[in-house]
């Protein structure tokens, strides 16, 4: 896999049983890469080694007097010199290539999971753990498998500079060879210290940019009521926290420079003092010690690979973990036994609640919560909060599925459910893009998006996203809206996601208050829009708001989970005293004066939810 | 090598226009003498020890040098326990102080950029509200989080590293041309490339990684998306979309790493060259210098050894140049806070009561578009005043120029006779007060979150505001009571709870006159009413201004304004208003059956 050819058509289907197997798992999937980086290691390696003797040949030249022999060493040394930026420059591409497709293909296993769980994920993980896995722990999985091939590479050169300096010079070599692993293991026992510090320094640091966001995200309060001291504070001693960690996890990365200075300079006196006696007693030649002295110092370059492998896996496993624990997610979905697109009333056996086909049916829930509950329970396939594990035990409980046109929502496969159905929730989420592409959502193709906009009363947005628009013409359409909508007001929002849905056009249209954000003015003609453009389909809106109820054809009053009252709005207003009190919100004491006493229940029901 | 072409999407080109200004070259360059200025001492002493431990590496070369002269002259006593004596202590030397020097360097790095991050932070807290709702807190955020990022690499690592690597090259090459001067010629053969080939890359590095993070930045965004939309995008079949979407963000991410690559593929052995071309010469010259007898072979040994020894410091400039570049630009975002005056105000302008005036106010947020047309409205002291009006009419503008946010254009908004933009924001703040629709919880403590109101209250007086406003019930019943973390990480509120602390933070704030901005709009609406009404009581006698999605906020109020197309078209009480028989009066029949 090269760049130029990401992504992966098929990312493959990873190893999750644990994090070093996840690792195991990507390192076998790139083995050629893994090959052809650590050729190009090899060469790199062995040709600035080759320099030493070059090196020595040239001093001994000197020392003989010989100018054709410096002239030959001048050439090798050319030789080495292209070898070596080729063996550098290649290395990089294929390690970097290798570093780059393992992150790409972690994003993109990152990516499917996501899309697979939908609402189900954030059940099960907290959504910050699945974004750190992709902003954080994807960067040092792809280092450290990126990192063997390179650390094999280094090795094996130790392994044959040592075997060549044996050859060459018995005598020193097996000075440099006895030596070799003390100058690697060296410092690893100070690693986990060091890297423990380092994540100390880390996760402070992470909590002081939490600290500023968040004072950032509220500057506005701040700004408006005060308190910018309490703040900044506060701010103020997270930051030196972060300075004094820092400082303490750099004492022990300067013990390491430390000790890597010191241990070769050893064996450079050691090399220097040995050698010298050697070459006074005329046993080695002048440009042989000089050659033993330089690859020395050379051999600290691969030298230096056995402390990043370590360090790269001590910071890669933890992060492999994290992301094996998102990667092993499955949603759990129960088999599906009938398929197909049924339409017909929707209709909930729990509740009762009844909407018909084709009409516009509004339900009217003293609590919101339930409201919640129950329009995300008449889309089928509703998550459970309980713990996947005890699924077989909590399915004995489930209520029964709601039904479309007689089909039991459950029992369809998830996607031919929601293509049935379509849940708003309260809280949608705009999708950051251009309004084209927000409202560019698999449909029915009946309704275009122009008159879906028009009836969710979205003129005033349409003239605020003009104005930014980047078209010449000013096209709104091509405006970008930001993530979740921020530049939006909290009414504009709602309209466009009502506008999407309504794009959608589906057999039934579930509504959750959504037009609860919206100004009173505004409200009825969004109510009026909804209704003219879902003629003759089914639709459910949860509203409490008068304006919205007196357009419905039908109303239905659930009550502690039953529907208690069917009707129009203004008969169940003149006969139902419990729908009056949720709808017209009228004050204790009015409620009081109108109603019997059957409705008290109702009453301090309010009193103890506000 | 062929080269790569420019990706053609540039992932760090702003989306959305940056909405607060950059510094310029000049701001910035000012700051960093400041900063250098402030750590002068620091830096001496950093340069000082780098210098020692520079020095103490190149003794090895030196009496390596001169062992290979002796042995070349058949000398037969070496004196090598006084070398070997030297070399041990040189070495001792630059153990130390490469110790010394990597920590001061750290304590360097981390201080300054402890510096920068509160300096910015101080700046942020003193931008004019004005600024802020008009710019909102986006660029803000990024800048705080994704440039100090980007700076803390900097910082930490390419300042100090810089000025080692600079020192180090430096003292090598003048260790060189003391050692044998004809050999620092070798140098000057091997630079034309370099800088020829560093010019190249610089030219091109900096953007190209900056597109890089973007582009980084911009998969992991997508993830997080997909993560906080899971229920959006599971409703609406998105999934395969989303997965299209990522795989698109890759290609564009993978498309600037294949450009940086290729890049560094003509950096690396550009670099290689230099450092071999360096060796080679030094060797080659020097060996024909020696061979005509202009120098020993003492000096060509320590000469060669020294010149292997340059490929530490052009690595290191090199590797850290980059990012100081990289950092530049961060830099430049984070001064450009600085650029903004700090919200001006005269401290002498006192109110004189609190009769708040509009006075043929005309607004608009660009030239030529005036939102509020001539608006006049007087709201008497403890007058509840209800701004009704269809989206965009420009209710919440005209509140915020109540609020003193604002300035108007043409006209004046006056409390107590004292026109509000002349004051400080300061000062506005303990007359009148905004609350809207963003009811931030900070992270922190329940007593954090209700103590900025108002700094060094007690206990008790919390409580009480927590009463007022309904939320002392679920406060109570906290196992930590007010020390409980809420805010992200900590507890979570619902929207509602977060609306009573926003109410709680005003009612310690106390001011006397108040701009409600759909403020009660995320609770249910009937408890949105209750909470209206307990709210009243402790807002008896305070000046209200209620911006009302809801009539029955209009219903409750002393005085409605209908605002229309920037202009108030109906001014009365509800009853008033109903019996007019206008607008309101259509829509009241309508709302209430």
């Amino acid at each position: 896999m090269q760049i130029r050819d990401l992504p992966y058509p098929d990312p493959g289907d990873p190893d999750v049983r644990s994090g070093p197997r996840f690792l195991l798992w990507l390192g076998r999937n790139q083995l050629g890469g893994q090959l052809r980086s650590m050729s190009w290691g090899l060469l790199h390696q062995c040709s600035i080694a080759g320099l030493s003797p070059a090196v020595g040949l040239a001093v001994q030249a000197v020392v003989d007097r010989s100018g054709t022999r410096l002239a030959w060493t001048g050439g090798l040394i050319a030789v080495l010199g292209v070898l070596i930026a080729l063996g550098d420059t290649m290395l990089h591409r294929t390690a970097i290539t290798n570093w780059i497709t393992a992150a790409a293909r972690v994003q993109q296993l990152l990516a499917r999971r996501t899309a697979e769980l939908g609402s189900a994920l954030t059940r099960r993980v907290a959504a910050g753990e699945v974004v750190a896995v992709s902003t954080g722990d994807v960067e040092k999985i792809g280092w450290f498998v990126e990192a063997v091939s390179r650390f094999a590479a280094a090795a094996a050169a130790l392994v044959l500079i040592c075997a060549g300096l044996l050859l060459y010079l018995p005598s020193l070599g097996i000075l440099v060879t006895v030596s070799v692993p003390l100058l690697a293991l060296a410092v690893l026992p100070l690693l986990p210290r060091a890297t423990k510090r380092a994540d100390l320094q880390r996760e402070k640091a992470g909590k002081a940019t939490e600290l500023a966001s968040d004072t950032v995200a509220g500057l506005r309060v701040l700004r408006g009521i005060g308190g910018e001291e309490l703040f900044l504070g506060r701010y103020r001693r997270a930051s030196q926290e972060v300075r004094e960690a820092a400082v303490h996890s750099a004492r022990m990365w300067s013990l390491i420079s430390a000790v890597q200075v010191l241990l070769p300079g050893v064996l450079l006196i050691s090399l220097v003092v040995y050698g010298a006696v050697l070459a006074r007693d005329g046993r080695i030649g002048v440009g042989q010690l000089v050659t033993v002295y330089s690859a020395a110092t050379l051999m600290l370059f691969p030298l230096r690979h056995f402390e990043e492998i370590a360090m790269a896996y001590s910071f890669s496993r933890p992060s492999a973990q994290r992301a094996v624990r998102v990667l092993s997610l499955h949603r759990t979905a129960g088999p599906s036994t009938v398929d197909g697109a049924p339409t017909g009333a929707l209709y909930d056996p729990a509740t009762g609640l009844m909407a018909p086909a084709g009409l516009f049916t509004a339900v009217v829930c003293g609590d919101p919560d339930e409201a919640g509950r129950l329009a995300e329970r008449l889309g089928g396939h509703a998550q459970t909060d309980s713990d996947p594990e005890s699924d077989e035990g909590a399915a004995a409980q489930k209520p029964p599925s709601v039904l479309l046109g007689g089909v039991p929502l459950d029992e369809l496969p998830l996607d031919s459910a929601r293509t049935a159905v379509l849940v708003q929730d309260k809280d949608p989420v705009l999708l950051s893009g251009t309004l084209r592409e927000l409202l560019d959502v698999p449909s029915s193709g009946r309704v275009t998006p122009e008159e879906a906009l028009a009836a969710a009363q979205c003129g005033d947005v349409l003239d605020s996203l003009a104005q930014a628009s980047p078209a010449a013409d000013g096209d709104p359409m091509a405006t970008r809206i930001t993530e979740r909508g921020r530049s939006l007001s909290g009414g504009q929002r709602q309209r466009l996601a009502l506008a999407r849905s309504l794009v959608t056009d589906p057999e039934a249209l579930v509504l959750d208050e959504p037009t609860s954000a919206v100004d009173s003015h505004t409200e009825a003609r969004v109510a009026a829009g909804i209704k003219a453009l879902r003629q003759g389909r089914t639709t459910v809106a949860f509203a409490s708001s008068p304006l919205l109820l007196d357009l419905a054809d039908r109303v239905v009053l659930v009550h502690r989970g039953t529907v208690v009252a069917v009707g129009e709005h203004r008969e169940l207003l003149d006969t139902e005293p419990r729908y009056r009190a949720v709808v017209t919100r009228e004050t204790d004491d009015e409620i009081a004066a109108l109603t019997t006493g059957c409705a008290t229940g109702t009453i301090e029901e309010i009193e103890e939810r506000a | 090598m062929i080269g790569v072409a420019v990706p053609a999407y540039d992932p760090a080109a702003p989306e959305s226009a940056t909405t607060l200004p950059v510094g310029t070259p000049t701001t910035v360059r000012s700051y960093v003498r400041e900063l250098l200025r402030r750590h002068r001492g620091r830096f001496t002493v950093l340069v000082a020890f780098n210098a020692i431990a520079v020095v103490a590496s190149i003794v090895g070369p030196y009496l390596l040098g001169g062992l290979v002269e002796d042995l070349s002259d058949g000398v037969r006593d070496l004196h090598l326990e006084r070398t070997a004596g030297m070399f041990a202590l040189a070495l001792i030397v630059q153990t130390v102080f490469t110790r010394l020097m990597r920590l001061r360097s750290a304590m360097l790095g981390e201080e300054m950029l402890a510096d920068l991050r509160e300096d910015f932070l101080v700046r942020s807290v003193k931008l004019p509200p004005g600024v802020l709702e008009r710019a909102g807190t986006g660029d803000l955020l990024s800048r705080i989080t994704t440039d100090i990022d980007r700076l803390a690499n900097a910082m930490r690592e390419a300042v100090p590293q810089l000025a080692i690597g600079v020192v180090w090259a430096g003292l090598l090459l003048a260790a060189l041309t003391v050692t044998a001067p004809p050999l620092a010629l070798s140098v000057l053969i091997a630079l034309p490339v370099l800088i020829l080939g560093c010019r190249w890359y610089f030219r091109r590095a900096p953007s190209a990684y900056r597109s890089e993070a973007a582009g980084y930045a911009a998969v992991a965004a997508m993830l997080a998306e997909t993560v906080d939309a899971g229920r959006t995008v599971e409703a609406h079949r998105l999934g395969a979309r989303r997965v299209a979407l990522s795989d698109t963000r890759i290609t564009q991410w993978a498309a600037w790493e294949r450009y940086t690559l290729f890049l560094r593929s003509v950096l690396f052995p550009v670099i290689n060259v230099t450092y071999v071309t360096i060796l080679g010469a030094v060797l080659m010259l020097g060996g024909w210098f020696v061979i005509e007898g202009w120098l020993t072979v003492g000096q060509l040994t320590t000469g060669a050894l020294l010149a292997q020894m340059m490929v530490d410091p052009i690595g290191l400039i090199l590797r850290w140049y980059d990012e100081l570049q990289v950092a530049q630009v961060s830099l430049a975002r984070l001064v450009g806070v600085r650029e903004i005056e700090p919200g001006a105000g005269d401290a002498e302008v006192v109110p004189d009561g609190r009769d708040v005036r509009a006075d043929e106010v005309r607004f608009g947020y660009r030239a030529g578009l005036d939102v509020l047309h001539r608006v006049s409205l007087d709201v008497a002291p403890g007058t509840r005043l209800a701004l009704v009006g269809p989206s965009g009419a420009g209710k919440s503008t005209l509140g915020r120029l109540l609020a003193g946010i604002y300035a108007p254009r043409t006209g004046e908004v006056t409390l107590g006779g004292a026109e509000l933009s002349r004051m400080r924001a300061e000062d506005v703040r303990t007359h009148v007060a905004l609350v809207n629709q963003e009811h931030h919880v900070f992270v922190g403590s329940l007593r954090d979150n209700l103590l900025l109101a108002r700094t060094g209250a007690e206990d008790a007086e919390l409580w009480a505001s927590l009463a007022a406003v309904d939320a002392d019930g679920w406060a109570r019943s906290l196992a930590e009571g007010l020390d409980t973390e809420v805010g992200s990480g900590g507890l979570a509120l619902t929207p509602a709870q977060a609306q009573q602390i926003a109410l709680a933070r005003l009612v310690l704030a106390d001011p006397h006159t108040l701009v409600l901005d759909e403020a009660t709009s995320l609770l249910d609406p009937r408890a949105a009413r209750h909470l209206e009404r307990s709210l009243a009581r402790v807002l008896d006698g305070r000046t209200v201004v209620a911006i009302a999605h809801r009539l029955h906020t209009a219903h409750d109020a002393d005085v409605i304004a209908v605002v229309e197309g920037g202009r108030i078209s109906e001014l009365g009480s509800h009853d008033e208003l109903v019996t007019a028989d206008g607008a309101y009066a259509a829509l009241w029949r309508s709302w209430h059956g």
